[in-house]
């Protein structure tokens, strides 16, 4: 490497060339006199492609007696712009159990794609719809499948099981998961998460726990998602809630705010 | 690892009627290590003001030794307590003065106005204020914090559910954190006086 002689003492500036130290090693960039950013925008730097983007929202399921309630916001996002105000997070997987997704929209929709060309194999080959602890255990080896290349895809699975009961299941991004009494996942998880385990757990409560019915709980979660709506920019615009029964599925829709 | 996470802190600070409330949890840890569970983290400055004190647990303590230091100045040299609104001032321009190497803590304040009007504000690190009616939350998990506070707050809380409310909240938001719990302190302040309160929470 050359090192000039100090130039004497006319500019700001020094004569030798700016040393940038970056990730792929150190560089002397020449640079003009007087010139006041010192390489730093000539470097140059790794750029990479990433595969990944996250499209936002938030979604939830709790768990009853009879019931499973999963609830989803209806907005898709990139950045800090709105793509739409009314796409779907919630899919029915069967009669009796819907998965919510928020992530990589794309990676979503393909992992939605294959979970229904596998319920249909299945459906086909042993004339029967697939159970929702069945549906549960298929989700997460779906999901580890692509362990080395993730589908981008944060999951709450909830529905009736073979006895009746609701079910609610929380997965990972790569297929970890286990029943829970009830689930959040997405931007807004970290807003809804302790309430639900202080209403709907009863946790740190002192006064005597009881069963939720199921129009209860879709009230705490309408409050629930206007607290997300709130307090986190990628949830909004409207509420999804899929009431999974014995007999069906139901479906409500509730506004959230715009902005 | 971020320095505002090395120790680990909650707090909320929530208005009811003519009365405030301030909580925080009270573990000190360094990362993962929890080294004591009764760490104060919420400092009183003067009858009707109180100030808490989130993150580097130094800094916590150098900050409330300069904010005492500071208060007396001004009673010896004004003849009079302090306000709330004077306090929040004071607290943002010590911040600012170290803008380029600041302290590492992000305070809340709850006090009333010497009528018995709640005041609370909340600050970064470098001392952006925010002056909110309802509650300010900080410390490691203000998501959670802010979860619980936007779903419980009701305006005009007689101080007895104030209470209830800013420690279902705390307790709540802190038993999803790792960083923060080991129990809780809670401050509800009216012109009558302070009542203060330890709670009982999950010990891990």
């Amino acid at each position: 490497m050359m090192h000039s002689a100090p130039a004497p003492f006319r500019s700001a500036a020094p004569a030798q060339p700016a040393l940038i130290h970056n990730s792929e090693g150190n560089v002397h960039l020449r640079q003009e006199q007087g010139s006041i950013d010192h390489g730093v925008t000539e470097a140059p730097y790794e750029r990479r492609f990433s595969p990944y983007d996250f499209n936002g929202g938030t979604t939830v399921a709790v768990s009853g007696a009879d019931y499973a309630i999963v609830a989803a916001d209806t907005r898709l996002s990139s950045g800090y712009e709105i793509l739409s105000r009314n796409v779907s997070k919630l899919h029915p997987l069967t009669e009796h159990c819907v998965l919510g997704s928020a992530g990589c929209k794309t990676d979503v929709d393909q992992l939605r794609s294959v979970l229904d060309i596998k319920m249909n194999v299945y459906s086909h080959d042993h004339r029967k719809p697939m159970a929702t602890p069945s549906a549960a255990q298929m989700l997460s080896n779906t999901l580890y499948y692509k362990r080395f290349f993730p589908y981008y895809s944060f999951n709450v699975l909830g529905g009736i099981d073979a006895q009746g009961k609701g079910a609610v299941y929380s997965y990972d991004a790569i297929g970890s998961y286990e029943r829970t009494p009830y689930s959040a996942s997405g931007s807004g998880q970290s807003y809804l998460i302790p309430l639900l385990d202080n209403v709907v757990g009863h946790k740190n409560r002192m006064d005597e726990k009881r069963e939720l019915g199921a129009e209860e709980v879709v009230e705490i979660l309408k409050d629930a998602f206007v607290t997300a709506g709130e307090r986190d920019i990628y949830t909004g615009d409207s509420l999804e809630i899929m009431i999974i029964k014995k007999d069906g599925i139901q479906k409500q829709t509730f506004a959230l705010k715009a902005d | 690892m971020s320095i505002m996470q090395y120790n680990g802190a909650a707090m909320i600070a929530m208005a009811g009627k003519n009365c405030v409330g301030i909580a925080a949890d009270r573990r000190l840890g360094i990362q993962y290590q929890t080294v004591a569970m009764d760490f104060q983290k919420v400092f009183q400055m003067t009858p009707t003001l109180y100030v808490g004190l989130a993150g580097l647990a130094t800094d916590v303590q150098t900050l409330k030794n300069l904010l005492e230091f500071r208060i007396s100045l001004y009673e010896l040299r004004e003849e009079r307590t302090m306000s709330p609104q004077v306090f929040l001032h004071l607290l943002s321009a010590l911040l600012y003065e170290k803008r380029f190497g600041p302290y590492f803590c992000e305070p809340i304040v709850a006090g009333l106005t010497p009528e018995g009007k709640p005041v609370l504000g909340g600050m970064d690190l470098i001392g952006a204020t925010v002056i909110t009616d309802d509650f300010v939350v900080s410390g490691n998990c203000t998501e959670n914090l802010h979860g619980m506070c936007e779903t419980l707050y009701k305006p005009d809380m007689e101080p007895d559910a104030l209470f209830e409310t800013i420690s279902q909240a705390l307790l709540a938001s802190v038993d999803r954190d790792a960083l923060t719990g080991w129990g809780g302190v809670v401050h509800i302040i009216t012109t009558e006086g302070v009542t203060t309160k330890e709670l009982k929470g999950r010990m891990d």
